[in-house]
This record gives C-alpha cells, sequence and structure tokens, in this order.
C-alpha cells in the first residue's frame, strides 16, 4: 500500500508522469502568506560571490535573512570558486565563512583531475565535512572507476555522500553529466551513496529510469519543476530518497518548497523531504 | 480575501520531446491543487493555425469555467493568417494572440509579422511571444526591440513571455518605460529576485502570472508569486487581477 500521500492512490501512469490525484484542492483560497509546516534542511546552495557573473546575494548575512523568510532552519553550503576555479581554495573560504554557524553545513567540491586525494581527506575529516560535490564534465574527467578509483574507495569507506549536479553552466557552455558514466560506476559501487542534483525538467526521461535503476542514487529536486514531477519521482523512488534543495541564489528559496506542500504529501513524507533525508544523510542534528 | 488566479500562459496537447503530457483532465487537477480559477490556453505545436484553434476551442466548450481561449497564427502562411485572426476572435472568442517566434525562427520584430500586428493594432488587442532568442544577433535586447515595435503599433499590448528569458533586465526596464509592454512570470528558472526585480522596476500592474503548463507545474509557478518579498496586493494584482483587466474578463 502506498502511504505517501494523504489518501490511497487511485493513479494511472501515462509517459513515467503521474495524474496527482492526491493534491489538496485549494482553489478560490489560494493563500499568500506561506511559511513552510515542516523544518526545512535545504540541502543545496551556493555561498559566495562568483567570477563570471554577479550573484543576487553572495553574503552569509544576507543568505541567512533569506533563509529566514523562507522558513529554513538549516542550508547546506558549497564554494563556487571552488567549482570554477580551485576547490581547496573554495572549500576554505566557504569554511571561513561559516565556521561556527549552526545554520550552515559545507559541502566541499572536489576535482579528481586537480586534487590531491590526501589533503582532500584530511581537510574533510577535519572539517567534519559529511558531503563533496563533483562535477566531472566542467572538471574535464569521466566518472569511471579508471580514473576514480582511490577516491571511489575514500568515500565507500567514509561513507560521505557524493552530490552531481546534472550540468553546470559557465560563460555560455552548458557541462552535462554522463549518465551512463553515473550508471556503470555506481551499480558496480553499491557501498557508495550518491545524490543526482538539480535534475531539470527535460532530463526526466533519464533520470527517473537512472534513480529507478540504482538504489544508492538518491534526487535532489531544486530544478525539477516539470509538471507532475515530483509525484512522479516520490513514486519512482520513495520519499526517502527525494531531497529538498533550492539552488540558492540562482533560483529563490521558497517556490519548491509551496510546490512541495501542495502535492498531497503526508505528514511522514513531506518531513523526509524537507529535511529528515538530509539530515540523516549528513549527520545534521 | 478571496484571490481571483488566472493562469496567463498555458499549452494545449503534447510535447513529447520535452515529456509534457497535455490531458486536460490531469491537467484540470493540477490547476486545482494549484488554486488556479482559470487557464488561458493557447495550441502552438502545430503548423496549421486553423486546426490549433479549433482543438482550443473544443477545449474551452466542453469547460468554459476553467479556460480562456487563446489564438494562434503562423506568420510561415501569411495568407491565411488574417482570415484565421477574424475568426478566432470574432467568431470563437479568443482573447489574446500567442506567437512562436523561436519555433518559427522569425523573432517577434520580424516585417513577416507587422500585418499581424497591424490587425491586432486596430483593435488594441495582446499579444505574446517570448522576446529573447538563440539566433539573435550579438547586444540586441528587448527593450529596443519592443520600444520600436510600441512606436509602430502603439495601440497593441507585448506580453513578454518569461519576463524577457535571457537578459530580464532590459525586458523589464522595457516594461517600466513602455505604457503597452508587460511581463509574465512563468520559466524553470526562479531566480531570486525575479520576481521583486520585476515589480519594483516596472510596477505590479505590470506583470502577468504564468505557468507554462503543461511543461512546467502550475503549483512551482504559482509558489513564485505566493512567495515573493512584495506585499499582498501586488501577488493579487499578479496573481489574476491584472489578467482581468487586461483581457476585459467578467469574473
Amino acid at each position: 500500500m502506498n502511504n505517501h500521500f494523504r489518501t490511497g492512490p487511485s493513479v494511472s501512469m501515462l509517459n513515467s508522469l503521474l495524474i496527482d490525484e492526491r493534491a489538496e484542492i485549494t482553489m478560490g483560497d489560494v493563500k499568500l502568506d506561506f511559511k513552510p509546516s515542516v523544518p526545512v534542511t535545504d540541502a543545496n546552495i551556493s555561498l559566495g560571490r562568483r567570477h563570471d557573473m554577479p550573484v543576487s546575494i553572495e553574503s552569509i548575512t544576507d543568505t541567512r535573512n533569506e533563509m529566514k523568510r523562507a522558513g529554513i532552519n538549516v542550508a547546506v553550503a558549497h564554494s563556487p570558486h571552488a567549482i570554477t576555479y580551485d576547490s581547496g581554495e573554495g572549500n576554505r573560504m566557504l569554511m571561513e565563512t561559516i565556521r561556527d554557524s549552526s545554520d550552515f553545513v559545507p559541502q566541499f567540491v572536489c576535482n579528481p583531475s586537480f586534487d590531491k586525494l590526501d589533503e582532500i581527506a584530511s581537510h574533510v575529516e577535519s572539517e567534519g565535512v559529511r558531503s563533496i560535490r563533483m562535477l566531472p564534465s566542467l572538471h574535464n574527467y569521466p566518472f569511471r572507476s579508471w580514473i576514480l578509483g582511490p577516491w571511489l574507495d575514500w568515500l565507500a569507506e567514509t561513507k560521505i555522500t557524493v552530490w552531481l549536479p546534472v550540468e553546470h553552466q559557465l560563460l555560455g557552455n552548458t557541462y552535462p553529466i554522463d549518465p551512463r558514466d553515473i550508471y556503470d560506476t555506481l551499480s558496480a559501487r553499491e557501498d557508495i551513496t550518491a545524490v543526482l542534483s538539480e535534475v531539470k525538467y527535460n532530463d526526466a526521461s533519464w533520470a527517473l529510469p537512472l534513480l529507478k535503476n540504482l538504489p544508492n542514487l538518491d534526487m535532489e529536486i531544486s530544478r525539477f519543476v516539470v509538471t507532475g514531477g515530483i509525484t512522479s519521482a516520490i513514486e519512482a523512488i520513495g520519499p526517502d530518497r527525494v531531497i529538498f534543495g533550492s539552488r540558492f541564489p540562482y533560483s529563490a528559496m521558497s517556490p519548491q518548497l509551496y510546490h512541495l506542500h501542495h502535492c498531497g504529501l503526508s505528514d511522514e513524507a513531506l518531513q523526509a523531504i524537507c529535511f529528515g533525508n538530509a539530515n540523516r544523510m549528513l549527520g545534521i542534528d | 480575501m478571496n484571490t481571483p488566479v488566472i493562469d496567463f500562459h498555458s499549452h494545449l496537447g503534447n510535447w513529447g520531446r520535452h515529456g509534457v503530457n497535455g490531458d486536460p483532465q490531469r491537467f484540470i487537477k493540477i490547476m486545482d491543487s494549484a488554486g488556479i480559477d482559470k487557464a488561458c490556453i493557447n495550441c502552438i505545436f502545430l503548423g496549421d493555425a486553423r486546426l490549433a484553434n479549433d482543438r482550443v476551442t473544443e477545449l474551452v466548450n466542453k469547460w468554459p469555467d476553467r479556460f480562456i481561449p487563446v489564438a494562434f497564427v503562423t506568420p510561415h502562411y501569411p495568407n491565411e493568417a488574417i482570415s484565421e485572426l477574424d475568426r478566432a476572435f470574432d467568431q470563437l472568442g479568443m482573447k489574446y494572440l500567442k506567437i512562436y517566434p523561436d519555433y518559427f525562427q522569425k523573432p517577434i520584430d520580424d516585417p513577416a509579422y507587422f500585418p499581424i500586428y497591424d490587425w491586432l493594432n486596430e483593435r488594441s488587442l495582446p499579444v505574446m511571444g517570448h522576446a529573447t532568442y538563440s539566433f539573435d544577433k550579438p547586444g540586441q535586447t528587448p527593450y529596443e526591440r519592443f520600444a520600436l515595435l510600441s512606436e509602430r503599433f502603439p495601440r497593441v499590448k507585448w506580453v513578454l513571455a518569461h519576463a524577457g528569458g535571457w537578459g530580464p533586465e532590459k525586458a523589464i526596464e522595457a516594461a517600466r518605460d513602455l505604457p503597452n509592454v508587460y511581463l509574465e512570470t512563468c520559466g524553470s528558472p526562479t531566480g531570486q529576485g525575479a520576481i521583486e526585480s520585476s515589480v519594483k522596476t516596472a510596477g505590479a500592474d505590470h506583470v502577468l502570472f504564468g505557468t507554462d503548463m503543461a511543461l512546467l507545474d502550475a503549483r512551482h509557478q504559482i509558489g513564485k508569486i505566493v512567495t515573493a518579498n512584495i506585499p499582498n496586493n501586488d501577488k493579487r494584482k499578479i496573481l489574476g487581477l491584472n489578467a482581468i483587466k487586461l483581457l476585459g474578463l467578467e469574473i
């Protein structure tokens, strides 16, 4: 029995996107002052200045103000400088910014084509980091075991989660992930947990089947705004593998939270997606 | 206070390449869950405008309380366009024109559209289309584009789908400076501060809520407005009052 929704399921499946039978009807009475009804961990924000473009909000103070307005308790942050230029330096800059902040959790960027594993591992351990972010296409390496071998062993041993954004955009170019590499590598390493991050509306055709076939790959939904997408993701992989993130400041924090609150989810499913899954995965109290 | 919610931008039909499932009953279910009273709906996925407008009419006849018909014509068949506009607005009761410059491979200010705009200008009607394109010349901005169009066709109301898309700043300035330019809000990016910026610069009276259903989920798109850091009265205007005024709806 599917108990992820408020009433029993009565769905028909068409092209993997379900008719949402269970959503609460709010027609005629849209509430204009929305606040989430559960605690929220935003599992995907970028914190800091970018070199290639101005960002609307870059300081920890302004970010914290937005979190407060959106009703977000904790944010998992990574450094844009670490992505674009120097992962080690960017990770250090991130720690300088958020050190001793209980409302921010660090996520380090790792570039196996450039970084030394022992240095990254040491930094991760000393700062208590529980997740890393990898961008194979942007950083010019295939996500394959013959390049990543020792990194994969390290991830498995430390139970650190690796986040894999489906693409990165830089200077007018798009650097997409290769789902075939993701499948081949993660299917052979069930001892590694990964998160497919920033899945977009037009990735659904390959992303949902990939997630269904890789029990060790979860999904972060900041960009998954295709019609019926959240429901289809939950039906495909269950609410315990779906994670709320916003992609702030490239996206506003609240719209996807609002969306989640209007999908007819059970309290348990909403809590899992909004904070439970991220907190469990990342050891957040 | 009951806030009427009018989705200014939605589509009828399937689009397999992007996973768009246009099943009307599913569409309505999602409208219900998002709190949308009515959706302005067009069919732009066909090269035959007459057939496209007939499909919209069929849908609206079946659910007249939920859908508002929007016309479509294509400049690729200029001999058909004007007679189809006559039919769409005079016989089928359509409320505004949607064009699809990206797929026509003709930007919105291409002279091929001018006979269409002449017709709209006579009647002071709105037209909605994308404002920027992958084939734009470097440096071209929506501001220049719509400044020229507004001058040439001063009675047409220009609705910039996706609030200008790439390069929203210039689109927002156009809405600020040109009295008949409006910004429609749907899109898959939900840039931090985008709604706030549109309201601050162009004014809430020039912003229209849209979803891009059945491509993008209406619940996410309405969330952008509801959660924006703007006064509730501005939210009400954007969610429905502006569309009611612009289209002369009786609600």
